[in-house]
């Protein structure tokens, strides 16, 4: 039997005066991003569908009228695309000074969100300073909501959409909307209330695609007045078995927030409120920081390692001695990581033979 | 999981059982929806009417504990109805003939009696998961936390074996694991019937194998599970070591649980907070936490990934493994000259056949799904690809048995129990995470609007709730989630110690405790 | 009344429930509830808050009492002059609403399901809509050939559907060929071929097929379809379902503007009288807006229709493979449709000879403002403005003379002066500038602001942007503030810059017609009335 020969990829467009291929499906967008070309861009999430809100983006298409928005547009063999003239990038900072007139400020710290950066690292790519296009600001910000979790300053909402296209196709949860049209539009809830009223999970993902800030992380918020670098370090989120990856926010050995990886193989960016928002028992003043040991008087009191590692050892021994190596019984635990889990079988199995080793998943 | 939590976005069918998972696996859930979206169909059964009920295409509400009845009547439809994939049971299966046999005579109207629900749906369930391309099951802790916990796995299995539901991409039985390194656990091997990688304990090679790398005999018969241990507390068990568990509160019957380990010689505990178990404890050693230790921990879909410090742990609090060295030291216990948690892994990798391929800097990006048998194996998103690991799948012929307890005249109300979105197990992290209390700081118990008119509680008032084995005070709520002469509440609060009640039986197998099932009585709360 | 449960029952499984859903509480309350957007969403299967968001979208939906009942005056750029600031204010709990397609006997009143119309508060009254004057120039007309005949919007007056008989019997290639060859292209302002249109429809994987009407006439200033539908419902019926043989369609919609009620229950009479006609293989629906001008753009009616936000779709896909959901769909406008029956019953040749040179076939064209006679007029391509103007419509009133125009209603911006001298047809009008599109005309003589007059048609974008695209979101605002003096420089110059910078962007990038086409307003406010403009900044305003 002669096998089906697949058509193979080799279509190719011109990009910048350079071929590159390119796959059935993909966006022009897409392409010159895969090709090193810094296309700019405020409404795109690559995990959200298309939506060619900011125009941007726009590239021109030789054989158009006028310029296209490459997010938007696929790639078609042949295609002769420019992604950076003169015309375009004088259009792009007229855009960019449209969006940075209608916000109160555009400068947000860093502690806000994921993308909060996004439009002033374009502000500032572009040199836009504001002052030109002055006029009435869009956006009402929502001050009675009170939750502890998700701040709604929509007077530095650039209505991208984001947040709502995050909320509905990612999450599924279709707790925001926009009201009203034009310059009016407004992110809101249902009926305009507030999100605890709402169908809102604070899974935090609004927050975190927000690319202005508008919607800021409050938990993390609080640290912004902390000296220091935000540092980030990749770990997996403590909570359920999911695995979703997630970036430490610290400063200064302080951990001030989470952010969602969005390339976590396991959750793609998406996060749910115990994973965005439940981090901070970690540095809680209940922690233990001294080994216990229980005296005479029947209470625990602190002690030092030594004390309580021989304390600990010691009972093992006894117990081992007066009642056989099968006493002595070791329980894992399904939150610590695979090296104590691996310890403490090592533990049972090499120091009694036994494989009196459990772990927590029965109950 | 056989399946990677990629493929839930790819059946056409998504059947989901004792699964609450929007709540309790929020982001594996957002991968459904977007499957539903695309056009795929879901059936769910669970006894409460789910945030997931509502997006169904057809929602169970079965009886609690009358699952294998459920998915008996499901399979004799498919039967038949001709839905069998009869390419897949004679090539890849065993005993499928026994059991097709066997399941002629649960028609949807005998599972029907048990369940609750009409044969109609039944048979509708049946006809939309036989009829599928590609189905996939969904379970939780509603499936396991059974008496039947063995034989309700073990039916779905019969389902995707009857229709040749797995191997393939966006099939598969595929259980959502609840704690982020509960798979680690077992594959580390800290379970009482497996050394490291699930290489069973009763195979000699295995002893053989650990006696040389541990430098000492090994048993070659199986430990007991945690729950023997704890019953045998006092008698047989006289020293424990318990790593980061609050065994008081989330553990079934709590004052048993309580009774057992002051009836130990010698508790020690290791976890990151002063826990109600830690209480009991003769030495508590301070651990680090997650964002302050590097290690390794294993996804609900056998993904290995990377774990990282970040912070300075307080005070003196020290990695798990190194406080598990030390003690071993002491008492020369030979092989735990550990420098790191690097050493550590590299360790079980070198002697787990499902790690061999990996080691602690090829999973610095995570992209292994285990197994991985050798250092050029891409890893194993999905399992039973062409093959079983045992040869062939096995159908198991299961009867439907009643919970350990059953509503009665004295405590005539089904009480199931469960987790909520915005907690985790007993709140030892979730309690101290600022404004989580905002959307949920007290436990109540759900329940009907009509029960709650009937039983004379005030919606927001006290109710006493009472097992055989105690009884507790709850404030009652009016929920639609619950049906008639059902109640929900969770574990997660310690002053509402739900699992003084629970307990009535385990599962003769796992010895996974009923925790899905108690009869109560409720009435309202009396000084 | 009606319950919750009953209006949901009524609808929740009919072809695009959500509109006429939302239209069945609204007439039930006089305005749409919490609770009615609850049991809608809960109805439907649409998330809350998504309902909720869409709600908002439409001008006409309100949300609590007086709503529905309360009148609602047209500030079109035609009534604004004919008393509709002073009618306004006159009467008790009124407000503004965009152009309502009533520029030729302004200025309509909404209230209810009833127009009425007038210049003051005392002299409003219902009447029916102007029927088109008798052709003035005396040419062959297409559209309106029988639209003047008595009870023509009756399927007894009407006398038709032999064209369909005459197509059902045809071949789909012949017929299809029949609408290329005639040259006949969309009449709703983009001039897309109509037989290419169908063709793709017809070629297009995936069933069923739709034939969707675009009757959405908002474009202030173009009145003509309200005037088929009133006057010849038939034959747009006769021509949807033409389309449907020729493209092996089975569903119809025709989307109604909310601003023609009376118009609404005449197509509803037509459509029932049809209905046995057309047969099972052609289902016919009718679907009432909520007001909002930009669901006249064929990607944002279409989501209208599904029950989505109104915001326009991103091409490629287009409607004719992915429309109505996501199926093959033609998109017509009311005039190309009711141009097909005689197409079909009179030739191709006929039809192109209509037109005037090489033109092929006519335009209504809706003519309104400071002019003696205004009104519909069905015109064939390549006749002079002027003619039109001067000789059809009789010039400016007594005493005064043309200061400019209006092209495409307001998109296609001013025309004035010696730009004047073009001929009814896109590439003599391009040449200067603007474009003929849907073809309203809006006279404005020489006592009339030029300056205030862009204002109110910039202000009328600004209100109608969807909101979905930059551009057109904050350009047309910012157009606004600087046309009336809210913001923007006092220096001629600087204003000049800004407002030609704004407006440069918004036609090159913007994402849909709308913003594409406002700055044509102040592009050609300036080239036209630059001292209007200096005299405007002088004064501060």
């Amino acid at each position: 039997m002669i096998a089906e020969v697949k058509p193979t990829a080799t279509a190719t467009l011109t990009l910048d005066g350079v071929e590159v291929s390119f796959t059935e499906g993909e966006t022009i967008y897409e392409v010159a991003e895969r090709a090193g070309r810094e296309v700019p861009t405020l409404c795109y999430d690559a995990r959200l569908e298309a939506f060619g809100g900011c125009r941007l983006c726009v590239v021109e298409v030789d054989g158009m009228r006028a310029p296209v928005a490459s997010c938007t547009t696929p790639a078609t063999a042949g295609m002769v695309v420019k992604t950076t003239t003169d015309a375009i990038e004088k259009h792009r900072r007229t855009l960019l000074e449209l969006v940075a007139s209608e916000n109160r400020e555009n400068e947000v710290d860093e502690l806000r969100g994921h993308a909060s950066q996004e439009l002033k690292s374009l502000l500032d790519r572009y040199e836009v300073r504001g002052g030109r296009f002055a006029g009435r600001q869009s956006g009402t910000s929502n001050s009675t909501d009170d939750n502890p979790f998700i701040l709604r300053d929509y007077d530095l909402c650039i209505s991208c959409y984001r947040c709502v296209r995050v909320c509905a196709e990612q999450e599924g949860d279709h707790a925001i909307t926009m009201m009203n049209r034009g310059f009016e539009k407004q992110i809101t809830t249902e009926f305009n209330g507030i999100l605890k009223d709402s169908a809102c999970t604070f899974c935090g993902q609004c927050v975190q695609t927000c690319p202005t800030g508008a919607l800021g992380d409050r938990k993390a918020m609080r640290a912004e007045s902390l000296p220091g670098e935000v540092e980030k370090t990749r770990t997996v989120c403590p909570y359920c078995g999911v695995g979703c990856s997630v970036d430490l926010l610290t400063k200064e050995d302080r951990l001030v927030g989470v952010q969602p990886a969005m390339d976590g193989p396991a959750n793609e960016g998406a996060l749910c409120i115990k994973g965005q928002f439940a981090f901070d028992f970690v540095q809680h003043e209940d922690r233990l920081k001294m080994p216990l040991v229980r005296d005479e008087d029947g209470e625990l009191h602190e002690t030092d390692w030594e004390t309580a590692l021989d304390r600990a050892a010691d009972g093992f021994k006894k117990a081992a001695g007066e009642h056989g190596r099968h006493a002595v019984y070791g329980v894992a635990s399904g939150r610590a990581p695979h090296e104590a889990a691996y310890t403490m079988q090592k533990f049972i199995r090499a120091g009694f033979g036994t494989h009196q080793i459990d772990n927590c998943s029965r109950a | 999981m056989s399946n990677p939590l990629a493929d839930m976005e790819k059946p056409d069918l998504i059947f989901c059982i004792g699964t609450n998972m929007t709540e309790c696996h929020p982001v594996a859930a957002t991968r459904i929806k977007r499957a539903l979206k695309r056009g795929a169909q879901m059936v769910v059964a669970d006894p409460r009417r789910i945030p997931l009920a509502e997006m169904a295409e057809l929602y169970l509400p079965i009886r609690v504990g009358s699952d294998v009845a459920l998915l008996l009547g499901m399979a004799h439809v498919i039967a038949r109805e001709r839905l069998v994939d009869r390419e897949f049971i004679d090539a890849r299966t065993k005993d499928g003939e026994a059991f097709l046999e066997h399941v002629q005579q649960f028609t949807p109207e005998w599972a029907a009696g048990i369940t609750g629900l009409p044969p109609a749906d039944i048979e509708r369930a049946a006809l939309l998961y036989g009829r599928a391309d590609k189905a996939a099951i969904y379970y939780t802790l509603g499936i396991t936390e059974h008496i039947c916990g063995v034989d309700n796995v073990q039916s779905l299995c019969n389902l995707a074996l009857l229709t040749g539901n797995l191997g393939r991409e966006g099939t598969g039985i595929n259980p959502m694991r609840g704690q982020n390194n509960i798979q680690g656990a077992g594959d580390c091997g800290a379970v009482p019937a497996n050394y490291p990688g699930f290489q069973p304990v009763h195979d000699p090679a295995n002893g053989d194998k650990f006696a040389k790398l541990y430098g000492r005999e090994m048993d070659g018969e199986k430990g007991i599970t945690k729950v023997t241990a704890l019953n045998r507390c006092g008698e047989g068990i006289h020293a424990m070591l318990i790593d980061g568990e609050n065994t008081v509160v989330s553990d079934p019957d709590r004052h048993h649980c309580e009774h057992a380990l002051r009836a130990l010689d010698h508790l020690v505990v290791i976890d990151i907070f002063r826990t109600e178990t830690a209480e009991f404890a003769d030495v508590v050693l301070p651990a680090t936490a997650w964002g302050e230790t590097d290690g390794v921990c294993t996804n609900t879909e056998r993904r290995v990934q990377r774990l990282r410090a970040a912070v300075t742990p307080p005070g003196e609090a020290k990695p798990d493994w190194w406080i598990v060295s030390q003690i071993a030291q002491r008492m020369s216990i030979a092989g735990f000259e550990f420098e790191s948690a690097k050493d550590v892994f590299n360790e079980l990798c070198g002697l787990s056949p499902i790690y061999a391929g990996l080691d602690w800097d090829r999973i610095e990006h995570g992209e292994y799904n285990w197994p991985v048998p050798h250092k050029d194996h891409p890893g194993t998103p999905v399992l039973h690809e062409g093959e079983f690991k045992n040869g062939r799948g096995l159908f198991r012929v299961i009867c439907y048995r009643d919970p350990a307890e059953v509503v009665d005249d004295e405590f005539p109300v089904w009480l199931t129990t469960g987790r909520r979105l915005q907690a985790y197990h007993t709140r030892t992290q979730t309690g101290r995470a600022a404004g989580i209390d905002y959307l949920l700081s007290e436990e109540s118990l759900e329940i009907h609007p009509d029960d709650l008119a009937d039983w004379g509680i005030p919606d927001g008032g006290w109710a006493s709730l009472r097992s055989r084995r105690g009884a507790i005070k709850i404030r009652a709520r009016a929920s639609n989630m619950s049906p008639r002469g059902t109640v929900f509440c969770s574990f997660s609060f310690s002053d509402v110690p739900v699992n003084i009640l629970t307990g009535s039986g385990y599962d003769p197998v796992t010895e996974t405790a009923e925790l899905k099932v108690c009869p109560v009585n409720i009435s309202p709360f009396e000084e | 009344m009606a319950t919750n449960q009953e209006l949901i029952e009524q609808w929740w499984k009919e072809e695009a429930p959500l509109l006429p859903l939302l239209h069945a509480f609204h007439d039930r309350d006089g305005f749409i509830s919490e609770e009615a957007i609850r049991a809608v969403a809960d109805g439907l299967k649409i998330p809350v808050a998504e309902v909720f968001g869409t709600v908002t979208f439409y001008h006409h939906f309100a949300r609590k009492a007086p709503g529905q009942a309360a009148p609602r005056v047209c500030t079109g750029p035609a009534c604004k002059y004919l008393g509709a600031p002073e009618l306004l204010k006159s009467l008790e709990g009124a407000t503004p609403m965009a152009c309502a397609g009533r520029c030729d006997d302004g200025v309509p009143v909404l209230q209810g399901h009833e127009v009425r119309v007038g210049r003051t508060a005392d002299s409003l009254e219902k009447t029916p809509s102007p029927l088109p004057p008798p052709n003035p120039g005396n040419v062959e007309e297409c559209v309106f050939a029988h639209i003047r005949e008595p009870e023509r919007n009756t399927m007894e007056g009407y006398r038709g559907y032999e064209a369909l008989e005459k197509a059902r019997g045809m071949s789909r290639a012949n017929l299809l060929a029949l609408i290329t060859d005639s040259h006949l292209a969309g009449r709703g302002g983009a001039g897309f071929p109509t037989g290419k249109k169908w063709e793709m429809v017809e070629q297009a994987e995936g069933e069923p097929k739709s034939i969707v009407c675009n009757a959405d006439e908002g474009e202030p200033g173009c009145f003509k379809d309200r005037a088929i539908l009133d006057y010849d419902p038939h034959a747009v019926i006769e021509g949807m379902a033409i389309a449907a043989h020729a493209t092996g369609a089975t569903k119809g919609f025709i989307y109604l503007r909310y601003e023609y009620p009376e118009t609404f229950q005449i197509v509803e009479r037509a459509m029932a009288e049809a209905e046995e006609l057309l047969g099972d293989g052609f289902k016919l629906y009718l679907r009432r807006g909520g007001g909002a001008y930009i669901c006249g753009e064929e990607g944002s009616l279409l989501n209208s229709l599904e029950g989505k936000h109104p915001f326009p779709r991103n091409r490629p896909p287009f409607p004719v493979t992915h429309g109505y959901n996501d199926l093959p769909t033609v998109v017509n406008n009311v005039e190309t449709l009711a141009s097909v029956a005689p197409i079909v019953m009179k030739g191709a040749e006929w039809y192109r000879g209509l037109g005037l040179g090489e033109h092929a076939g006519t335009k209504l064209v809706s003519v309104s403002g400071d002019i003696q006679r205004p009104g519909n007029f069905e015109a064939p391509f390549g006749l002079p403005l002027l003619t039109l103007l001067n000789e059809w419509c009789g010039g400016a009133p007594e005493g005064r003379s043309i200061q400019a125009v209006t092209m495409a209603g307001l998109s296609g911006g001013f025309l004035a002066g010696d730009d004047l001298d073009v001929t009814l047809d896109e590439p003599s009008i391009r040449a200067k500038g603007a474009f003929l599109g849907a073809a309203g005309i809006m006279v404005f003589d020489d006592t009339r602001d030029m300056v205030e007059v862009a204002h109110c048609a910039m202000e009328f974008f600004a209100e109608e942007s969807c909101g979905k695209c930059f551009p057109c979101r904050i350009g047309t605002q910012r157009l606004t503030e600087r046309l009336n003096g809210a913001a923007g420089p006092a220096d001629e110059t600087k204003w000049r810059e800004e407002v030609h910078d704004i407006g440069r962007t918004m036609m090159a990038t913007s994402a849909c017609g709308l913003g594409v086409a406002a700055p044509n307003i102040t592009e050609s406010l300036v080239k036209y009335f630059p001292e209007q403009v200096a005299a405007s900044l002088k004064n501060g305003r």
